[in-house]
């Protein structure tokens, strides 16, 4: 008999730490679950071709740069040029846009951090700058945290961070943030 | 060292990876010389003190391929262009 498929958190207990604060929180760590999520890169000479097919089937101007645009739930982050990485509720389908598309949704973990002191708890990982005047809400990067490979970008002014990273590192980026996060009253949690 | 990545912006060294000289040209395999060429194209390297174009990759970025004119005597960076767009335009001049 066929075992059905069934979508699993990359973190463990016992590799991805919980921890929770004996205070308010400064920071907060969550684990997104139940994402679909897509590499897209245009093809040469098409990328209006897929501006205009990502406007009519989710209502979202793609930005041409390192920048996060949202509407209705799905977002489309820049990660280089003709490049983007679309993230939806599970489900979402993005396989029939005319573009080079990569289903990712079993291969990337999605964390978010967010809190009075997600700032200076991400400033210690990543070396992009991210004061309020270079790096605000809907921007996005494609850097490295702690020498993985991650894609950044903000949400809002809490400021909120979502942080996308291949799976297999999901957890050892989990134990970074949560180091980075315990002078700093981290609550983390996850699914796993 | 700091390279201004077109896509990405200003990025640390540390997120690119160097691959060599960006002015090397593949020569014609079916010229009279061409033995001598491709020795001097796979082996033989220029060792400038001043502006050097050289090829970089931005590979914990934006992944592209740029060339970027570099002072080998102080690091300075006059310019940085993706490396496409400067294959275009040498073909274009040629």
């Amino acid at each position: 008999m066929a075992e059905p498929l069934v979508a699993r958190s990359a973190l463990r207990p016992h590799v991805a730490p919980l921890a929770s604060p004996a205070g308010a929180p400064g920071v907060t760590l969550v684990e997104v679950e139940n994402l679909s999520l897509a590499a897209l890169a245009a093809f040469k000479g098409r990328e209006a071709e897929l501006t205009d097919a990502i406007r009519a089937a989710f209502g979202v101007e793609l930005a041409d740069g390192p920048k996060r645009v949202t509407a209705n739930g799905v977002s489309f982050l820049g990660t280089g040029p003709g490049k983007w990485l679309a993230v939806g509720p599970a489900g979402t389908d993005f396989s029939t846009l005319p573009a080079a598309v990569t289903d990712q949704s079993d291969g990337r973990s999605v964390f978010r951090l967010s809190g009075p002191k997600a700032r200076e708890t991400l400033a210690t990982l990543v070396q992009i700058d991210l004061h309020p005047r270079a790096f605000g809400p809907g921007s996005a990067a494609a850097t490295h945290a702690a020498s993985i490979a991650v894609q950044v970008s903000q949400l809002d002014d809490a400021p909120t961070y979502e942080i996308v990273c291949f799976r297999t590192f999901a957890a050892t980026l989990w134990r970074w943030i949560l180091d980075a996060g315990l002078s700093r009253e981290i609550s983390a949690r996850h699914a796993g | 060292m700091r390279i201004a990545c077109p896509y990405c912006g200003p990025r640390g060294v540390d997120e690119f990876s160097y691959l060599g000289d960006a002015t090397l040209k593949r020569p014609d395999p079916a010229a009279e010389n061409a033995d001598a060429a491709f020795h001097a194209y796979v082996y033989l390297r220029d060792n400038p003190a001043g502006p050097h174009r050289e090829l970089w990759q931005h590979a914990s970025g934006c992944q592209s391929w740029l060339v970027v004119t570099r002072d080998t005597r102080t690091h300075e960076i006059s310019a940085v262009e993706y490396a496409r767009d400067a294959a275009i335009a040498s073909a274009g001049a040629e």
